[in-house]
């Protein structure tokens, strides 16, 4: 009967680490200070910045719509935080990433018990609700989207993108 | 002047013990302090005061549900019992958290809800306890239907049954099928007469709620439930809404609590607080980002939610105010939320003697400089408290003065 529990157990840690070891794609962990120094590495390109769930029924939809765009639109870089309270899963992230074909954007995933310090990093006003997404601009600019996203607005959005920096 | 006293040691120890705890701490990629089942291993825990004076805590630590109590209001408790045998996938969702209500006979009655699946749809499990919380019996799901459930609010009525309220999405493959859009989860009920052994059939109350946020539950009266949610208004718009129950099995008409217009198709997981007084004020406070107003804010009704007082708003907007939490207790209202000020969260109190109509200045009445639980209050039928767990300093029971 032992055995038989052993067995089952690493029947489901195998299952479970699966995902992983099949994809390349990295999450990153996003801890203080996390927020700035991605601002940097994206400073002077048109970046969207999608936070994200496992559980949120909404992100479910908007994801594959997100990695559609992502494959449409290389001139934008596409940053996906995953900004559930911990316990975050990192294989339930990986893998809704991978299935919306968003494996190989630029993937985080919070890693901070403390999750009201890395809200209050990136906007102080925000408490929390997902999906949210983040465009910001060459300049610097941030428009923020609650909810879920609409693509129209998005290719809007970097079409402006591309008249300012004619 | 003694409470206050009182009140400002509290505070102060608080402290001490968080800069102690803060110096042993080390980043923790984690909600709780360890991994444990015992209860500074908690995220999240739920109080409930018996009426011999007994505190009953039911908490979520190391996928477990356990309950303990204590006689001498919080300072020591007894011997943690586990609700299950084995480790349970529970619900970690922010406004996720376990049920608890203690009868007068001594039969405790538990609810909170897991995820059943890899997809993360939920399931309210129940149990109850006849030998004054030595033992449980075995978990049963709240309803029969195999569609997500999350969100369950316990109640104790007057005639010593159970309510139970819950977000449920059984109405959500049936509408998708007639080829109708769906939006949200629908509010559903049942009542037990037992203390929880066994639930009626569950019903819907409401349908088209928002299927992320706490349920706020209070009575009215003797078997005259009242539910405050986050509702789906027409365009998208989840405002608030108070339901008033004719009787614990017929719902009533849904009503406004406040018009915020907040358009947004997403999870809040922040969902609102009811508590009722003994002279039938509606006390609602809850959060919004709506058009028409952004934050914390608190409104009370004098006839039985049909009208709603003009909101408040609550807190420092500069500070992130979150997590509101109201109670009408034996000394007037007690109105508690966090605040964070970019280091450390407090939880901010303030009281009405007046059932709501003016209240005191806020006062910050303890401090964390880690991740904390939702505050919550709890009354004695003497006393309020505010129960907050903390992963730095553990779980607090701390009397709030009237402010008199």
């Amino acid at each position: 009967m032992k055995r038989c529990l052993l067995a089952a157990i690493f029947l489901i840690a195998s299952l479970v680490a699966a995902p992983g070891a099949e994809t390349p794609s990295e999450l990153k962990p996003f801890v203080r200070g996390s927020w700035q120094e991605m601002l940097r590495s994206h400073a002077g390109r048109p970046t969207l910045v999608h936070f994200w769930g496992v559980t949120c029924g909404p992100c479910k939809v908007e994801l594959p719509l997100l990695g559609q765009f992502m494959k449409n639109h290389s001139e934008i870089d596409v940053v996906m935080i995953s900004a559930d309270l911990v316990p975050n899963l990192p294989g339930a992230a990986r893998a809704m990433l991978e299935k919306a074909g968003l494996g190989s954007a630029e993937n985080w995933i919070f890693s901070d018990g403390f999750v009201e310090r890395l809200r209050f990093e990136i906007d102080p006003a925000w408490q929390g609700e997902i999906p949210r997404t983040l465009l910001i601009a060459r300049d610097g600019t941030v428009t923020t989207i609650e909810g879920s996203a609409e693509i129209p607005d998005l290719e809007k959005w970097l079409d402006r993108q591309k008249v300012a920096s004619k | 002047m003694l409470r206050m006293s009182l009140l400002a040691t509290l505070a102060f120890s608080l402290c001490q013990t968080t800069a102690q705890a803060q110096m042993s701490h080390h980043q923790h990629a984690s909600e709780a302090a360890c991994e444990e089942v015992e209860l500074r291993c908690a995220s999240k825990v739920t109080p409930a005061f018996a009426s011999d004076g007994t505190l009953w805590l039911a908490w979520m630590a190391g996928g477990r549900i356990s309950v303990a109590s204590s006689k001498d209001q919080g300072r020591s408790f007894s011997a943690p019992v586990q609700v299950s045998r084995e480790k349970l996938n529970l619900d970690w969702g922010p406004d996720a958290r376990p049920q608890i209500v203690v009868e007068k006979t001594g039969g405790i009655a538990l609810a909170f809800s897991i995820f059943r699946d890899k997809a993360f749809n939920g399931q309210v499990l129940a149990t109850r306890s006849i030998d004054g919380g030595r033992s449980f019996a075995e978990l049963q799901p709240i309803t029969s239907s195999n569609e997500s459930q999350r969100f369950a609010a316990l109640g104790l009525d007057a005639d010593g049954s159970v309510f139970a309220a819950w977000i449920d999405k059984r109405n959500r493959v049936p509408a998708q099928q007639e080829g109708k859009k769906y939006e949200g989860a629908g509010l559903f009920f049942a009542s037990s007469k037992d203390g929880g052994a066994a639930y009626t059939e569950a019903r819907l109350a409401s349908d088209n709620t928002c299927e992320c946020c706490r349920l706020g539950l209070a009575f009215a009266g003797p078997g005259r439930p009242v539910i405050v949610f986050r509702n789906i208004f027409e365009g998208g718009v989840r405002d608030h809404a108070v339901m008033t129950f004719a009787d614990p099995a017929t719902p009533g008409e849904v009503h406004r609590v406040s018009n915020d217009d907040w358009q947004i198709s997403a999870c809040p997981h922040h969902g609102p607080s009811l508590s009722i007084s003994p002279a039938g004020t509606y006390h609602v406070s809850w959060y919004t980002n709506g058009k028409a107003r952004k934050g914390l804010f608190y409104a009370r009704s004098q006839d039985e939610g049909r009208t709603f007082s003009d909101p408040i708003p609550l807190g420092r907007s500069d500070r992130n105010p979150t997590r509101p939490y109201v109670l009408a207790g034996p000394r007037g209202a007690t109105m508690v939320w966090k605040e964070f000020d970019g280091e450390k969260t407090s939880v901010n109190a303030m009281i009405s003697h007046d059932e709501g109509k003016s209240w005191s200045k806020p006062v910050t009445i303890a401090s964390t400089t880690d991740t904390s639980d939702h505050p919550l209050l709890v009354s004695d039928g003497q006393a309020t408290y505010l129960s907050w767990m903390t992963k730095a300093d553990g779980y607090r029971l701390l009397p709030i003065g009237d402010g008199s």
